[in-house]
């Protein structure tokens, strides 16, 4: 218990930056205590797939496959399922570093560097374990290798030498490199040589009171017989007795030259009190800058001296004082932090209601029942996560099934009648999210995207549109799209209205509708960073979009007769079997594509209506409004010029409203 | 060769010159030459000084380190100096000179003498002179031909094995630094008779290099062997792992010299996230030596410097076959051990990410490469030493479940 909760630099961990989103994922660098007695901790920053673009994610699953092949086929077989799931396993590295309250970490994680050798299906069976293998940089957007490499060429190799003689050394002499200066096999006892030590010794001792200097430094006897037992007169007594080829007499000899005993001094022994005080001044003035350390205080020292003085310095007295304060200083930095076990509850849980299901299932599982429920997704959205799902949304980042197995549990779950709740809505029912415009997005909402669908009129709803005005308001219906329209009352009227007024044409000119290739490249122009793959992966929904809203949304449509196989299903059949080629993409590898996640598909859009917006609506003529609702990207021709408040601006052209996720 | 009794005690011969230690790369620079002279002022203060031969290398020039390195590289370090570093702004960039690899007063001569020793060491092993040569100013495995980088300036390792190729048919290298020995691997990426063995902390981690999947190329197909590792390895599993590569790389290339880079930085240290003791550290040496080949041992990172000084002792120690007591005798830098003054350090906390099951893969995977390798190119069969196939040689080392 408390070592799981002791964290540690170095350790991956779960941040919680907001509660609702899912937890981001960080490893901790440096654990700081601020002045107010917090800790704060500097980490760096994992992406998770959810985080970055639908165009690098491309170059992500390009990697992955390559990496795929050199991997065990046993390991990358995957279902659609473990391919969902592995997808909120895996993570982006990045250089990016952030400051965060230790108060917001919320557990450990794990997170390695995947190696062909692994399973991936290792990463699946075990929580809180995270794989990467690419570095994702947040301001280039740009995935890279987080591998470097050996380079190959005669710029890089060394030239092989022949081989001389494989026997070993042919006993020409090479000129020598090197000098020797001890030699263990001597003729001396370990005991002879431990004698001569004491003698060199004690001629330095003596050589210290002879010495002005030193014995004013050093007054007392024991002082000078440690000075003179320093590393340097041993070191020095080994090569004076190699030098004087392990013969005893000539060394001690050479221990008492003419010019009297040896005396051997290190830099800590040699320096002066006041050079010691001009190198400390300078420390602190200059840091460890040796270099300005010599040009400004001590210019008669060579940087070698001044080296050693300093590393032998740190041993003394004055050091451990200094290095004591620096300790005081330094508390703040924290090698590891407690953090207890976050028990507050999560604004998103509901309050019980008798501990069950109020009919809505969990929109992660379906279950209906769970000891917690968490609200998910926008608030009058209503969605809503049993205990495990909302865990699973914190930590990986996106619902357990992959949104088809979801769409299909889901579609029986409807046909039981189970869930009266309608789960496709316009998408304009969510909240309204202020576009800022640019590159910089919205604040991210977190959701899965709504499944498009749209919706056909038949020949006897566009008749009941123009017929039935006392039972059928448009206008009245198309503001209210969750009310029950009664159609049998509408069939009703229909029939009246048809027979006493047979004038009225059943016939409708056929619409020419563009061809779906100029609607890809409007809404691209709309949406430019809408990726060719993306758009091709919304396509490829339609079909089951479309067959959704015929189950889920009969009530909507004014007949609940025969939905034909929708018009732009059709087209987009055929003009991809035609001309397939314009939505083809070229780098992506389709074959081993990883399964689409919810929180990966692309974006919808939404339109939020300001005041401004409604009072211009109601200035335009009605059949101007209805050319435009059905040509959103055409500009009004009959804009009114007149009596507009603020003067008439551009503002008019609707903007796509961006919800991300 | 019958120089020594095998297991036991070892003819070592030890480089060293003491202006090494005065080498300073620049205030708040990691690397710091000063740990060679602990490591030395140790040796001395446990007698161990006393056991081995004492070397004060010679520079090695100019031309001795263009037999790697391109001219205008090594002409370039021989100019460049703090004062007149503004008239060398483009090469400077060129070489990677400037930032990790700054430019220090005497950088020149910190180059000559760390290659001088690795150079000598090599020499007194083709001469038969020695079983182990040791020099811990060497193993600056990061240096390239043309260029800088992680702190090393001049590849004093390339320099020794091109000297020791001179009369060996193969030489192993094995490089247990935490880093990948990127600059050893390029040299002789393209040759089967040097092969590269190198296990490092791989991922989000200087040099970057050091995948499983670099095999070497051209000639050198499958002759550099890369074991990629992630945080947190301590003692048994790095045991568990380096004695059966080795056994195997030892039986299937069968070299004649093995050059081992002995980087510290592998033990808990300041920029290292490995968790190795100096004992767990030594082990690989202890290892090495049971197959009685002659081993040029070289320093290399490490920058937690009293434990650098600690485990180059106790390594100097080992290939001497000499006991110490973990007891640090007093010396100049005594202050530095505290406040536990001994030698042997324990090992932290930390988690070891490194799971039996990972270890276990990469380790089948590196045995299928060297699978392909023939044995022992250019050269008959030969039995291995029967010592060395004792132990942990097997793969049941690992596999066996009772075993933690
Ligand atoms: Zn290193």
């Amino acid at each position: 218990m408390a070592s799981s909760n002791m964290y540690r630099i170095g350790d991956y961990v779960y941040f919680e930056n907001s509660p609702s989103n899912p937890y981001s994922i960080r490893r901790i660098e440096e654990l700081n205590k601020t002045s107010s007695g917090n800790v704060e901790a500097k980490v760096i920053c994992f992406y998770r797939r959810r985080d970055i673009s639908n165009s690098l994610l491309l170059l992500a699953d390009k990697h992955a496959k390559d990496m795929e092949e050199d991997m065990d086929e046993a390991s990358t077989d995957l279902s659609e399922n473990e391919r969902h799931q592995l997808n909120h396993k895996e993570l982006y590295l990045s250089r990016q570093l952030d400051s965060l309250p230790a108060t917001y970490i919320r557990g450990k994680c794990s997170v390695t560097l995947l190696n062909e050798t692994e399973d991936l299906k290792s990463y699946l069976n075990k929580s809180d374990t995270f794989f990467y293998s690419l570095v994702y940089d947040p301001a280039q957007k740009t995935l890279l290798a987080d591998r470097g490499e050996i380079r190959v060429g005669c710029k890089y190799q060394a030239e092989i030498p022949p081989l001389i003689n494989e026997n070993g050394y042919d006993g020409k002499e090479d000129e020598s490199r090197e000098e020797m200066v001890w030699n263990p096999n001597n003729e001396l006892s370990k005991q002879q040589v431990d004698q001569f030590m004491v003698i060199s010794r004690s001629v330095g001792t003596f050589a210290r009171a002879l010495d002005c200097n030193s014995s004013i430094r050093q007054p007392a006897l024991h002082v000078s017989a440690a000075a003179a037992s320093r590393d340097i007169t041993l070191f020095h007594t080994l090569t004076c007795l190699h030098k004087n080829k392990y013969n005893i007499a000539d060394a001690i000899s050479s221990l008492v030259p003419k010019t009297g005993p040896m005396l051997c001094k290190d830099e800590m022994e040699d320096w002066s009190p006041s050079e010691a005080n001009l190198f400390e001044e300078a420390l602190e003035k200059y840091g460890k800058d040796f270099l300005d350390i010599k040009q400004d205080f001590l210019p008669w020292k060579t940087i070698a001296s001044i080296v050693e003085y300093y590393y032998m310095w740190k041993t003394s007295d004055r050091y451990v004082q200094q290095k004591k304060l620096k300790a005081a200083e330094a508390e703040g930095k924290l090698k590891q932090v407690y953090i207890p076990n976050y028990n507050k509850p999560n604004p998103n849980l509901i309050k019980p209601v008798n501990g069950e299901s109020n009919g809505k299932a969990c929109e992660g599982c379906f279950c209906t029942s769970s000891f917690q429920w968490y609200t998910w997704g926008p608030p009058n959205m209503g969605c809503r996560l049993c205990a495990t799902c909302w865990m699973y949304w914190k930590k990986y980042g996106g619902l357990k099934m992959p949104p088809s197995s979801r769409l299909e549990r889901m579609h029986n779950h409807k046909i039981k009648g189970t869930d009266k709740e309608l789960r496709y809505r316009p998408p304009n029912s969510g909240v309204a999210i202020v576009a800022t415009g640019g590159p910089h997005r919205a604040q991210r909402i977190s959701h899965k995207t709504k499944q498009a669908f749209f919706l056909n009129a038949t020949k006897l709803t566009r008749l009941a549109r123009r017929l039935c005005n006392e039972t059928f308001s448009i206008r009245h219906y198309s503001r209210r799209p969750f009310e029950a329209i009664n159609i049998a009352a509408i069939k009703a009227e229909c029939q009246v209205r048809l027979s006493s007024s047979p004038k009225v044409t059943t016939k409708f000119p056929q619409k020419k509708w563009p061809p779906l290739s100029v609607v890809v490249v409007r809404l691209l122009t709309l949406r430019p960073q809408l990726t060719h793959q993306s758009v091709k992966k919304s396509l490829s929904k339609i079909k089951t979009s479309v067959e959704v809203a015929t189950n889920n949304n009969h009530h909507l449509l004014p007949s609940s007769g025969s939905l034909k196989r929708s018009h732009h299903n059709g087209i987009a059949g055929q003009k991809m079997g035609d001309n397939g080629s314009i939505y083809r993409v070229s780098n992506g590898p389709q074959k081993k594509k990883r399964c689409l996640n919810s929180t990966d598909a692309s974006d919808d859009m939404l339109f939020v209506c300001t005041d401004r917006i409604r009072d211009i609506r109601k200035r335009i003529k009605s059949s101007d409004q209805r050319s435009a609702a059905r040509k959103p990207t055409k500009f009004l021709i009959n804009m009114p010029k007149f009596a507009m408040k603020p003067p008439p601006t551009k503002h008019i052209n609707p903007e796509p409203i961006v919800i991300d996720d | 060769m019958a120089l020594s009794n095998p297991g036991g005690s070892r003819k070592v011969c030890y480089y060293y010159d003491s202006d090494i230690g005065n080498n300073y790369y620049g205030q708040g620079h990691p690397m710091k030459p000063h740990r060679i002279r602990m490591t030395h002022n140790l040796l001395l203060n446990y007698g161990l000084y006393r056991k081995m031969e004492i070397y004060r290398p010679h520079k090695c020039n100019a031309e001795e380190m263009s037999r790697y390195h391109s001219d205008d590289y090594i002409k370039f370090l021989r100019s460049i100096r703090p004062d007149n570093m503004s008239e060398y702004t483009k090469q400077m960039q060129r070489f990677n000179v400037g930032e990790d690899c700054p430019v220090f007063d005497g950088l020149y001569e910190f180059c000559q003498l760390s290659g001088g020793g690795s150079i000598a060491g090599a020499v007194k092993i083709n001469k038969h002179q020695t079983d182990i040569a040791i020099n811990w100013a060497g193993g600056l495995h990061h240096a390239k031909k043309s260029e800088a980088s992680g702190f090393c300036y001049v590849n004093d390792i390339v320099l020794a094995i091109l000297e020791l190729l001179k009369y060996h048919q193969r030489v192993l290298y094995i490089d247990i630094d935490i880093h990948h020995g990127d600059g050893v691997e390029e040299a002789f990426y393209t040759t089967d008779r040097v092969m590269t063995v190198s296990f490092h902390k791989y991922g989000e981690y200087f040099p970057g290099t050091g995948d499983l999947r670099d095999i070497g190329a051209g000639k050198g197909k499958y002759y550099a062997l890369n074991f990629p590792l992630r945080d947190g390895m301590d003692d048994e599993c790095y045991e568990q792992i380096f004695q059966p590569v080795i056994t195997k790389v030892m039986e299937y290339y069968q070299p004649s010299a093995v050059v081992l880079q002995c980087g510290a930085d592998s033990l808990g240290d300041r920029l290292g996230c490995f968790n190795l003791t100096v004992k767990g550290h030594a082990k690989c040496l202890e290892y090495v030596k049971k197959f009685n080949v002659p081993i040029l041992m070289l320093g290399g990172g490490g920058y937690t410097i009293r434990n650098v000084a600690r485990c180059w002792t106790y390594e100097t120690a080992v290939a001497l076959g000499q006991e110490i007591p973990n007891e640090l005798p007093y010396n100049d830098y005594f202050e530095y051990f505290g406040p536990d003054f001994k030698l042997h350090i324990s090992p932290s906390n930390m988690s070891n990410q490194n799971t039996m099951e990972y270890l276990q893969k990469i380790r089948q995977r590196l045995f299928e490469n060297l699978r392909m390798l023939p044995h022992a190119p250019g050269v008959q069969m030969q039995d291995i030493p029967p010592d060395a196939v004792v132990s942990g040689s097997d793969d049941e080392a690992m596999d066996d479940p009772d075993k933690k």
